[in-house]
């Protein structure tokens, strides 16, 4: 299993993998109304894009969104994830860790279709902010693991202490110094969060309702009633977000952990 | 602020519970309470027009499993197996050449393959679709390099819904293989070829022993989303690729008869939770070899 043949085969893989991305991005730059052959460059899908308000509305309705369920998930997890890695052990502390990884393991149809019926039983409106609760709950497990591990980390550290030691409060050392320790890792479990809501598709797709429609609920619509190469140039600029997205979520763990072996 | 140094210093359990309450609340309305409904809800008959008549039965459940029902249940089950199957077949050797072989550009790599898999599917369904479409690309290079005389049927096949599943599916399969391969003791391996082993017989002996870990959570983290995918079969896919996960959505967005697409849903959840089941169990054993 080593050797040369090894590598041309993991670099076919990638090859692969990127083929999708690589082929959409082309042809996002093809001035033909179909998919099919070159037929010169052009930036024209780019800019009916641009002018497209309805696909504008939900471009700002996925970055609000976003926005919520990352703030709800980021306060979440933040809070549990202080509890389970600062606190004595508590009952009720395992079984909860089964439970927020839950929504990682369950097929989002799952969820979709439960809340769906859910929320219908009760007579809870579909708007924004039912979406924005159930974002936050995907968005639950990547928030708690990250800020959960950097917490774990700093444990022997022992600075809270010395800033009680030095007259600070618990509540002035939190703020103080246990906070802008753990801060990379509430952005970068925010930004993950984030990530997972704008992406999401199956959650909004079943409780969405009518009346919100996020990026990709719209580019469902796009695509299953008549297909447009706008699609092509939305897609890469989401793309695009992506990867500064995830980007900036590993230059904010390089900087963490750079951070960590300083103390 | 004593109740916030109480809350934080965190000496009773009451501060604790009270700290974890918002986002146990959160699992417990959203998640929790959804599930039990579904379950609950596919034990009543439907009324006239998509009406709920509030009485017992297990009909929703006798007719997913009736003639009708059943063949998308197995071809379900047959799908996602064939996808995990050929994920793992495909993905092995790139986690083993991740931690093994890649050397500096690990990092990157690994970052390189995460960018597809949180990348929004239906993009790349999308582009999928512009490959194997009838005039699509790859019909389109066949013909110019004299491979094909005519298009081939490439989409709403078995083979591109396979196609579509495995290339999803496959960073859940690398990521914790790498993981387990990453684990493993160098020395362990390299004292195998001390004495005498040769590169297979560490890879059988060794290697493929101490990573089977690996191998079963890589498998249920692709076999589990697989089997609720609807997104692919209804792109790629033709009639003859009608799974599961399509014909829940149908039940709940089209058909309107909630109680037999949360039947459906439990079926599911319920084969989920057998595959789980089964992943623990391997694991126990594997820990007690180990131990």
């Amino acid at each position: 299993m080593r050797g040369k043949a090894l590598s041309v085969y993991c670099a076919a893989l990638y090859g692969l993998l990127y083929l999708p991305l690589a082929v959409m991005f082309a042809f996002s730059f093809n001035n033909a109304r179909r998919n099919v052959a070159w037929r010169g460059f052009t930036l024209k899908w780019y800019s009916s894009l641009f002018q497209d308000a309805e696909l504008l509305t939900a471009l700002a309705t996925s970055l609000k969104l976003a926005l919520a369920a990352s703030l709800i998930a980021c306060l979440l997890g933040l809070l549990a994830s202080y509890a389970m890695a600062r606190h004595a052990p508590f009952k009720g502390r395992g079984l909860y860790s089964c439970l927020v990884s839950v929504p990682l393991m369950m097929p989002e149809i799952v969820m979709g279709v439960g809340l769906l019926s859910f929320f219908a039983r009760l007579g809870i409106a579909l708007n924004f902010w039912s979406l924005a609760c159930a974002h936050a709950l995907i968005a639950l497990p990547y928030t708690t693991s990250s800020i959960r591990a950097r917490l774990l980390s700093l444990k022997d550290c022992r600075l809270e202490e010395a800033a009680m030691d030095l007259g600070a409060s618990e509540w002035q050392a939190f703020l103080k110094v246990t906070l802008p320790l753990a801060g990379p890792a509430l952005l970068s479990g925010s930004l993950l969060a984030f990530t997972v809501s704008f992406e999401d598709f199956v959650t909004s797709f079943f409780i969405a309702g009518i009346g919100i429609v996020t990026m990709p609920v719209k580019i469902y619509t796009m695509m299953k009633f008549g297909v447009t190469p706008e699609i092509n140039a939305m897609a890469s600029c989401l793309v695009g977000l992506t990867i500064v997205l995830l980007a900036g979520n590993a230059a904010l763990r390089a900087y963490d952990n750079g951070r960590r072996r300083e103390i | 602020m004593r109740f916030l140094s109480w809350l934080i210093r965190g000496k009773s359990p009451k501060a604790s519970h009270l700290m974890l309450a918002p986002a146990a609340l959160w699992l417990l309305i959203f998640l929790i309470l959804p599930i039990i409904g579904l379950l609950a809800l596919s034990f009543i008959q439907r009324g006239p027009y998509g009406t709920l008549l509030w009485s017992f039965t297990w009909g929703n459940f006798s007719r997913a499993l009736n003639p009708k029902y059943l063949p998308v249940l197995l071809r379900t089950l047959g799908y996602a197996s064939s996808a995990t199957f050929l994920c793992l077949l495909l993905g092995f050797p790139l986690a083993y050449y991740l931690s093994f072989g890649a050397g500096r550009s690990r990092g990157t790599l690994l970052v390189l393959l995460m960018v597809p898999f949180w990348t929004s599917c239906l993009v790349s369904l999308y582009s999928w679709m512009i490959i194997l479409g009838r005039q699509g690309l790859l019909n389109h290079l066949l013909l110019k390099l004299g491979l094909a005389e005519n298009p081939l049927a490439l989409l709403n096949t078995p083979f591109s819904v396979l196609l579509g599943l495995v290339y999803f599916y496959l960073p859940f399969m690398v990521l914790p293989l790498f993981g387990s391969l990453e684990k493993i003791p160098r020395s362990y391996i390299e004292a195998s070829y001390d004495l005498g082993a040769g590169t297979w017989a560490t890879f059988r002996k060794v290697t493929w022993p101490l990573c089977l870990p690996g191998v079963f959570a890589g498998c249920l983290l692709t076999f589990v989303p697989c089997l609720g995918d609807f997104l692919t079969a209804d792109f790629l896919g033709g009639s003859g690729t009608y799974l599961l996960g399509n014909l829940i959505q149908n039940q709940f967005l089209m058909a309107q008869d909630w109680p037999f697409g949360a039947a459906l849903t439990t079926v599911l959840t319920f084969c989920l939770t057998w595959a789980i089941f089964l992943h623990q169990r391997f694991e126990g054993r594997e820990l007690e070899m180990r131990g």
